[in-house]
């Protein structure tokens, strides 16, 4: 069998068992990740179209279903939702079936649990298209990150259940009674979506509370969508991943345990340091900054346990295993920016100076398209020979999307610190003129728009790199060579 | 940490302390705040909103305003400068949104900060203008024109009270006018009746006025 030599598997199982495990979720993975790549080409259109408008106002304008605006949400929620949070599904189920080591369910019970799930997806997407349409038509919430209609969370909350169900009953069905870092994260990340998603929608959408308690609310939901499911479902892949690449054990594992509660402790309270000054009591503002800074706690022990593994770079091979590498490894770097530039931003001169500048969207960037997307394409990437049983992937395509990803990223994120520092600076000097801080900007945007085309380059190659890989199967009649 | 119910419990535990301090304090504290009467006229502070104001937030979250405008004047430092920028007499503190359906803080400021802008800019013909077509009010604004809100008809009789004064290429054809949707007219509503800038116990404000906030 040619198969691909990642496996999340301990190293006795395999052969056989890999390949009913991987039967058992091939579709749902499939289906989950090719919607979720779609998604990611919309929302990176989108995003590009954005920076455009940031240089010339009036492209496309007078049309008022493409204002900035109304795009705006409809390109963060796409990335959130349509691609991170779709992504990390797939991701996770495939993560959770091979290390809990057994098949999902087989027979009957396994088609109609793949029935169930394809159902759940079909749902999952149609409340992305839906709420995305709404927000195309003027009926988003206004509020940031949870602009999609009440009906259309309620849509996306139900099939996340039953998406995600699986994933946690498939732990507690694992063949090794000692549970993975890997498995903790996962579990941790499917539990936190509903009751996060849910507590946000309940209090927010669907039953709004008096406005005076919404700003806390809507703080900690953005720090906590991103800390407490997206970042552990993308730190599992690294977990599960990273050391069978490099063929070693997790460098100081016992302080793992410390890692993983600590993050999820300080994750929800993370997301506070997003009013710091604002509209809240000055405890809350005190305990953003605390927890900001001490989110480097966790993410010092993630990376003494994950990049102590590889001292020496002797797998640095072409092909698959060193796209998956190069991701994997780069999704901990844009971690390490992330937590720096989260520290750095929560104490309470420099936030300041910079909130409300471009370097806030610097930090969404390098969360939602560094340290969650890396180690997601580095899944991707991983999964898919396996789970269609044959060598899929273009290697060049791949290594292009890989380059143009990295590049495109750091460049965005780094026009976006210097764009968002000068603002910052000009516009504590209140005798320069709002107008003329805007002018400041200007440079920075025109060669934003550039990032964001590198950008969308690598989500249209990634896009294509897949469908070629999956269209293979349908075109050639033997689909294992 | 093995064990499934060890690790939910685990889990459920953690993630407790930040959703009591931030979903549960806020609710049952800062969700449960009460308009304070009003000295000088024998209302209540923060004012009610006009109905028309009420229907413009519906409006002003339908265009995505908060994508970039925020409406919070933070507590001044060294260097968090939007009093002095004019922004605001006082920071705003949470009792300021109890009247709003959604609390629009906002995260950037590609635009302007519109906590005080019924007291900045009183004026709704500006508004109207600058909506319409923001450059031509504000030279080098990045703001797109919201000239959907607004719609070009043939002048009946006489020319409509609420015609806007355009100059330049914006300037209809001889014998129409462009005049302003319902939802501008809420939108502009809504915008006029956004401040914070009368006192509250919490957030005092220095009786000088906002050029001597300085």
């Amino acid at each position: 069998m040619s198969h691909h030599p990642i496996s999340p598997c301990h190293d006795e199982d395999h052969g056989a068992g890999i390949h009913a495990i991987d039967a058992s979720v091939r579709l749902p993975v499939l289906v989950l990740f090719g919607n979720a790549v779609h998604w990611l080409v919309v929302a990176s259109l989108l995003a590009f179209v954005l920076s455009v408008k940031l240089i010339a106002p009036g492209f496309l304008g007078g049309i008022s279903f493409l204002t900035y605006g109304r795009l705006a949400p409809m390109a963060r929620d796409l990335f959130l939702y349509g691609w991170a949070s779709q992504a990390a599904l797939a991701a996770g189920i495939w993560l959770m079936a091979r290390l809990c080591g057994r098949p999902v369910a087989r027979g009957l019970a396994g088609t109609l649990h793949t029935t169930l799930l394809i159902g759940s997806t079909v749902l999952w997407n149609l409340a992305i298209l839906l709420g995305t349409l709404a927000i195309f038509a003027g009926y988003g919430t206004g509020t940031e990150w949870l602009e999609y209609p009440g009906w259309a969370s309620a849509m996306l909350l139900l099939s996340f259940l039953l998406i995600g169900i699986w994933a946690v009953l498939q732990f507690d069905r694992r063949v090794d009674a000692r549970a993975e870092v890997a498995q903790w994260f996962l579990v941790a990340g499917f539990c936190c979506f509903p009751w996060v998603y849910g507590t946000a929608n309940l209090l927010l959408v669907w039953k709004p509370v008096q406005a005076s308690a919404q700003g806390p609310i809507q703080s900690w939901y953005c720090g906590s969508l991103l800390v407490l499911w997206l970042l552990p479902v993308a730190l599992a892949a690294g977990y599960a991943l990273l050391p069978r690449l490099l063929g070693r054990h997790l460098n100081r594992r016992n302080l793992a345990a410390l890692g993983f509660w600590t993050l999820l402790f300080l994750g929800g309270w993370n997301g506070m340091e997003r009013l710091i000054g604002g509209p809240i009591p000055a405890w809350m503002t005190a305990a953003g900054v605390v927890a900001g800074v001490l989110l480097l706690v966790p993410i010092t022990i993630i990376v003494i346990n994950l990049l102590g593994t590889s001292p020496d770079s002797k797998m640095t091979e072409v092909g698959e295993q060193g796209v998956v590498l190069a991701f994997l490894k780069n999704g901990l770097y844009a971690l390490i920016v992330a937590g720096l530039l989260g520290a750095l931003c929560a104490l309470p001169g420099v936030s300041g100076t910079l909130r409300f500048t471009a370097v806030s969207d610097a930090r969404f960037q390098i969360w939602i398209l560094g340290a969650i997307s890396f180690p997601l394409f580095g899944v991707l990437y991983a999964c898919l020979p396996p789970l269609l049983g044959r060598d899929c992937w273009c290697r060049t395509l791949s290594a292009r999307h890989l380059w143009l990803t990295f590049s495109g990223l750091w460049l965005l994120v780094s026009l976006m610190i210097l764009g968002g520092l000068f603002t910052g600076l000009a516009l504590s000097d209140p005798t320069v003129s709002f107008l003329n801080i805007t002018s400041y900007s200007y440079p920075f945007h025109v060669l934003e728009c550039a990032a964001q085309l590198l950008l969308l380059a690598a989500a249209v190659i990634l896009g294509l790199n897949l469908s070629r890989a999956l269209a293979w199967d349908y075109l050639t009649k033997n689909p294992r060579k | 940490m093995h064990r499934l119910p060890t690790l939910l419990i685990g889990i459920f535990l953690v993630f407790l302390t930040s959703w009591y301090g931030m979903v549960a304090y806020p609710v049952l504290g800062l969700g449960r705040l009460m308009p304070v009467p009003d000295p000088d006229t024998g209302g209540s502070l923060p004012g009610v909103y006009g109905g028309q104001a009420v229907a413009g937030q519906r409006v002003y979250a339908a265009e995505g305003c908060i994508s970039c405008h925020s409406q919070q004047v933070r507590q001044t430092s060294v260097t968090a400068t939007d009093i002095e920028r004019g922004w605001g007499v006082r920071p705003s503190v949470a009792r300021d949104y109890l009247r709003d359906s959604t609390a629009f803080l906002g995260s950037r400021r590609l635009g302007q900060d519109l906590s005080n802008v019924g007291v900045r800019l009183p004026d709704a013909k500006w508004h109207y203008k600058h909506l319409y077509h923001p450059s031509s009010v504000c030279e080098g604004s990045l703001m797109p024109a919201f000239s959907h809100l607004f719609v070009t008809r043939k002048i009946q009789g006489q020319r409509s009270d609420d015609a806007l004064d355009l100059t330049g290429a914006d300037i209809p054809k001889e014998g129409y006018e462009v005049v302003p949707t319902a939802e501008a007219k809420n939108l502009v509503a809504y915008l006029l009746s956004l401040r914070h800038d009368y006192p509250l116990p919490e957030a005092p404000v220095k009786k000088a006025g906002p050029s001597a906030a300085k």
